[in-house]
């Protein structure tokens, strides 16, 4: 049986439907009273489990998946020894540093030193002003990160940005992007070099599948 | 007080202990039988001889706060590997040694912090059985092979001996570093150890992405995809890489070990792009997997590691210098086969009551002749008025019985 980690939430829906074109059909997951957390798919030859965004790699790294689904970002952040298989291509969105639209800096490099960043994605964060030799004061944040400026608790905040809506009605501008971030197929490595061919199956119809335009 | 041992570290109960035991036996016994010799190396190392040349990442390396850079071992090889090249120098070789202990790597926790993780192992190293100098064949090759074939062959009846069948689906990983440098050797010079991470970490997308002419990306993709029944990846091997003596070793040794691992039940499989966690290998690589209930589990490890060696010889010896191991992770084993080797029940103690404080001398006497006869014995904590309440808490305890002791009865 294969296992496969689905994140709940932006990714899912674009996740069920690159595996329905693989021939994994796990369309019960979107149905809206589905409260599940196991859901087999529809051939009865696979299964999903539907984590958090940052368990995807979790389940993966331990072998309870062999495949998963989850954003770069999530990847980069929690550095798991998960294998990254495909750039799935959706779920696009930037990694960047935001400050207040009456900031008077511009770029991250003329942030002040010991300044305070508050960010969900501490690590990104921090090796990206490390890089910058940019000492600062990191502040970890569950969510709503854009209060930290608003507020005034940070000067600045490293967060994700898909379209730049919740910036902008906050009163932010993103200023640098750290890295581009995608959906990523990731498996577990001794599970695909024990493979006798099914898994790398899925991967090679998973990449077929993003070659192909996704069915509207 | 802190109630709980830290972050990682085992704290067994008395079954789990027996289980351990008992494994480390029964290892032991076939270790000894294959002419092994047990030596116990340091727990606690230099950090320069635990590196090992820079095959384990320092980070993964437990320090200690110590006047001397130490750390704890992440595994025993490098010490034993120092220990033949040094105090053992003279001994006639092949050495053959075993040696079984707890060992420590570091992680990060949940938290961020440090995670420290104990695991029990239990291993053989065999040094000083021809070296195959880092992959290239200067003819001693055939001898390395030996080497190779012996440990696999120890590797299957220690199997045999623990009761790893069929049933737990083995699979036994084999990789060979000089075949790999060899498949690698058309990559440019620059591009080399980016390709070599990406092959052996399962990266396809940093595969994908090394500047590389098309046709020779194209190459390095079918390799990381190259794996399985040996026979044939070997056929393929050698379209890629010609005839070569590495080769033919390699097909030597597997043909040595087939027969024996195919009546096991363990699957071979040659995997080119397959090599352990830790760097410290320069030959024959393995890893044995079986299928837990719910993921795949790894029992042992190990490989060739004749530069390691090479590092603690003298000038004259290191081109000479040649040792191969492998490891058992007897925790993992034991959890594998947790339930179904039927375990031999302990015979319960007897009970020894006594009547009041006059008759304990008596008791302990007693304790002592029931010990001496060689039957389990255990003394009750206090006095026991009667003989009937002495029966009623013996067989509360799970005794197998009870002596009630009066006073004057010695």
């Amino acid at each position: 049986m294969i296992t496969v980690a689905l994140a709940k939430g932006a990714l899912l829906k674009d996740s069920v439907r690159r595996f329905a074109a693989a021939g994994l059909d796990f369309a019960a997951v979107l149905e809206p009273g589905n409260r599940q957390l196991m859901v087999p798919s529809a051939c009865g030859n696979a299964r999903a489990l539907l984590v958090r965004n940052a368990d995807v790699p979790v389940y993966v790294a331990y072998g309870q998946a062999q495949l998963g689904v989850v954003g770069y970002d999530v990847l980069r952040e929690h550095q798991l020894p998960v294998a990254q298989l495909l750039d799935l291509g959706f779920g696009g969105c930037r990694m960047s540093v935001a400050v207040k639209a009456s900031s008077p800096y511009r770029r991250s490099a003329d942030l002040p030193a010991h300044c305070r960043i508050a960010s969900k994605f501490t690590r990104c964060a921090q090796e990206y002003f490390d890089a910058l030799d940019l000492p600062v004061e990191l502040i970890h944040l569950a969510g709503s990160v854009e209060l930290g400026p608003i507020t005034g608790m940070s000067e600045a905040i490293v967060d994700l940005v898909a379209t730049g809506r919740t910036l902008e009605e906050n009163g932010l501008i993103a200023i640098e992007d750290l890295f581009h971030s995608t959906a990523r197929l990731v498996g577990h490595p001794l599970a695909l070099r024990l493979d006798d061919g099914p898994l790398q199956a899925i991967v090679d119809r998973l990449a077929a599948a993003a070659l192909a335009p996704l069915p509207a | 007080m802190a109630l709980q041992p830290a972050a990682g570290a085992r704290d067994l109960n008395p079954r789990q202990v027996e289980g351990n035991r008992r494994l480390c036996d029964q290892l032991a016994e076939v270790y000894r039988l294959w002419g092994y010799q047990e030596v116990a190396p340091p727990t606690v190392e230099r950090l320069e001889t635990l590196e090992a040349g820079g095959g384990i990442a320092s980070r993964e390396l437990v320090r200690l706060a110590a006047d001397e850079p130490l750390g704890l071992r992440p595994e025993m090889t490098a010490s034993i590997a120092r220990a033949a090249c040094t105090r053992l120098a003279a001994r006639p070789r092949p050495l053959r040694l075993w040696s079984s202990g707890v060992v420590f790597r570091s992680g990060v926790g949940d938290a961020g912090g440090q995670r420290i993780e104990e695991q029990l192992q239990s291993g053989v190293e065999l040094l000083g059985s021809g070296a195959t100098n880092g992959g290239t064949n200067d003819g001693n090759g055939g001898v390395a092979g030996v080497a190779d074939a012996e440990l696999l062959r120890l590797l299957l009846a220690c199997l045999r001996r623990v009761g790893i069948t069929g049933a737990h689906q083995p699979r036994l990983l084999l990789g060979h570093h000089g075949v790999l440098s060899a498949l690698l050797d058309q990559v440019p010079a620059e591009q080399r150890t980016a390709a070599r991470q990406a092959l052996t970490g399962f990266d396809p997308l940093a595969l994908a992405a090394l500047e590389l002419p098309q046709r020779q990306r194209q190459g390095l993709q079918a390799l990381m995809r190259l794996r399985g029944e040996p026979a044939a990846v070997l056929y393929q091997l050698e379209q890629q890489l010609g005839p070569c003596a590495l080769l033919d070793d390699l097909d030597a040794t597997l043909k040595a070990i087939a027969p024996v691992a195919a009546a096991q039940g363990v699957t071979l499989q040659l995997d080119p792009s397959f090599q352990p966690h830790f760097d410290l290998y320069d030959g024959l690589v393995l890893k044995l997997v079986c299928q837990g209930a719910d993921a795949p589990v790894e029992l042992a490890s190990g490989g060739r590691y004749d530069a390691l060696v090479g590092r603690f010889s003298s000038e004259q010896e290191r081109s000479s210098a040649s040792g191969m191991g492998f490891g058992f992770a007897v925790e993992a084993l034991r959890e594998l086969l947790d339930g179904e080797v039927a375990e031999p029940e302990p015979q319960p103690p007897v009970l020894v009551a006594y009547a009041n404080a006059l008759a304990l001398p008596a008791a302990l006497d007693r304790l002592e002749q029931l010990h001496g006869a060689g039957k389990r014995a255990e003394l009750l904590a206090e006095p026991c008025p009667t003989r009937s309440s002495a029966e009623a808490i013996a067989s509360g305890r799970g005794c197998a019985g009870s002596v009630w002791v009066e006073p004057g009865a010695a």
